[in-house]
């Protein structure tokens, strides 16, 4: 890492094209940070802003899962009671996930039964599942969760204060929050194999390995790149973040977030996929779609 | 028919591990102030498949009543031997006459029949800790998870049997809202030829109340679901 330069998007020529691009698509906030293990360069692009985290807040919650079973609390092979009823950290009162959010229906249709921490985390990433989320967070803990990553040194950057589809935190404006460079730390923590061990990280990033979602990052990039990530996406945001494995070189982290007017709804995987294209480039010297 | 194979053992003679985490005969104060001892005698399976394998009632087995998760202490999930108090027989015998009754399968949910005193959501005594109370998320396609379908359910248990108490429909302590609870009340058994449930056969007092603590029906109190 002797040769690291750690400059910022605003010092090199992507500022101009990612601030270009969000002027274009009319988005009201992007943020932009990458690390590439090939050069050990990176940047970032108003890293340090706050964003709404969506579904992008799973990635540290598979953190703080891993980081349980790192403490001996829970096993992969654990089984975890699947009920969809959860206690909302405004008042205390009980809530549901809405089945009609979650991409499939395996978990909901467990109710009653269990299913296993890896099927769960599983589906918390790779199909973005709501409901796996909160019985994992309710498992292990949200406060356990938040000194996982205090200890891990994330929590600059990276605010985990509830569960998902909790409304009535929602309408109090506690949610969870991200910074592109506070995500970039999570991904970069893994990729480097030092999320509690070289083992946990390699079983995080097979997990991340197998989203469905590819509209995002992936659809900027050849089709032999492989990507390791997470998709996110609320009426006013939509996110990506993960890490790029392209052909022939290392890899690099990536983390795009947008905020949007709500009804502004068509250009923004586009504007994701795009931003990833142009530091494809500007990182290989080629164009993704070479 | 009900498994007359069934092996009974006195929880005192367990091997340390699993009176530390079971308790047998201990006395414990529930929400209601009063002080019960929890079951002392229990069904044993040597093991998961066995619990799988053995009839309560002739359309319930016994792991119906003993599946768990992950925060059951971790003796109790292991390959391994597993315990069922005995009352976890008459509740099964309340619950047969509503699967009759519906006609279709009533499911028991995880966690939702026997919780040992070490189990997470055992915070305090309640009737799961006696093996006494089943929390049931679906008969046949009906999902107990709405005020219609819970209450519903719930009058044509106590229509069946006096022993029923259910939990109403609601968000707050002592009331359900995504399962139907039922329970029998801190029900004990103790086979004939046997002591009492603590080791030296006398009953707790309960200070507070100076009565017999070991209050073994239904008596709606408190509990959680």
């Amino acid at each position: 890492m002797g040769n690291r330069k750690q400059a910022g998007l605003d010092e090199d020529p992507l500022r101009a094209s990612v601030r270009s691009l969000k002027e274009t698509a009319g988005a009201s906030k992007v943020g932009v940070a990458y690390y590439d293990y090939e050069t050990c360069t990176g940047g970032s692009y108003f890293g340090a802003e706050w964003f709404h985290a969506a579904s992008i807040i799973k990635v540290p919650v598979l953190v703080g899962v891993f980081g349980a079973i790192h403490a001996g609390e829970l096993d992969l092979k654990s089984r975890v009671h699947v009920r969809n009823r959860f206690i909302s950290v405004a008042d205390r009162t009980s809530f549901r996930v809405d089945a009609a959010r979650d991409a499939n229906s395996a978990v909901y249709d467990a109710r009653g039964r269990t299913m296993r921490v890896e099927e769960l985390a599983t589906h918390m990433i790779v199909t973005s599942s709501n409901l796996a989320t909160n019985l994992l967070i309710d498992v292990v803990g949200l406060e356990k969760i938040q000194a996982t990553l205090r200890e891990l040194g994330l929590a600059d950057g990276v605010e985990l204060k509830r569960g998902v589809e909790d409304e009535r935190a929602f309408e109090r404006d506690i949610n969870n929050r991200i910074t592109a460079d506070g995500m970039l730390r999570v991904l970069r923590l893994i990729e480097d194999r030092r999320a509690f061990t070289a083992d946990a990280s390699h079983q995080m990033l097979e997990i991340m390995h197998r989203q469905e979602f590819r509209s995002g990052i992936p659809a900027g990039l050849p089709e032999d790149a492989r990507v390791a990530h997470k998709t996110g996406e609320i009426s006013t945001v939509a996110h990506d973040a993960g890490i790029v494995y392209p052909q022939g070189r290392k890899p690099y982290a990536l983390v795009v977030l947008t905020e949007w007017e709500a009804d502004r709804t068509a250009k923004r995987k586009a504007t994701i996929a795009e931003i990833s294209r142009r530091i494809y480039g500007h990182l290989t010297g080629e164009p993704a779609d070479a | 028919m009900p498994d007359v194979r069934i092996r009974v053992v006195d929880g005192l003679k367990l091997p340390p591990g699993y009176r530390e985490v079971l308790r047998p005969g201990e006395p414990v104060r529930c929400r209601d102030g009063r002080v019960r001892r929890l079951p002392r005698y229990f069904y044993e399976f040597s093991s998961w498949d066995e619990a799988k394998a053995t009839d309560l009632a002739p359309d319930f087995r016994a792991w119906e009543l003993l599946d768990v998760d992950v925060r059951e202490h971790a003796l109790l999930r292991m390959d391994g031997p597993r315990y069922l108090p005995l009352a976890a027989a008459l509740l099964a015998g309340q619950l047969q006459l509503l699967r009759e009754r519906a006609g279709t399968l009533v499911h028991v949910s995880a966690n939702g029949g026997y919780r040992s005193p070490s189990h997470r959501l055992s915070d305090e005594p309640t009737p799961h800790n006696w093996g006494a109370a089943a929390n049931l998320y679906r008969v046949g396609d009906d999902w107990l998870d709405s005020e219609a379908a819970i209450t519903e359910y719930g009058r044509k248990a106590r229509e069946l049997s006096p022993l029923f108490r259910v939990l109403p429909y609601g968000r707050t302590a002592g009331q359900t809202d995504d399962h139907l609870h039922l329970d029998v009340g801190f029900v004990t058994v103790v086979p004939h030829g046997r002591p009492e449930e603590g080791e030296d056969g006398e009953l707790p007092r309960d200070e507070a109340r100076g009565d017999d603590g070991n209050g073994g029906a239904a008596d709606g109190a408190g509990d959680e679901a």
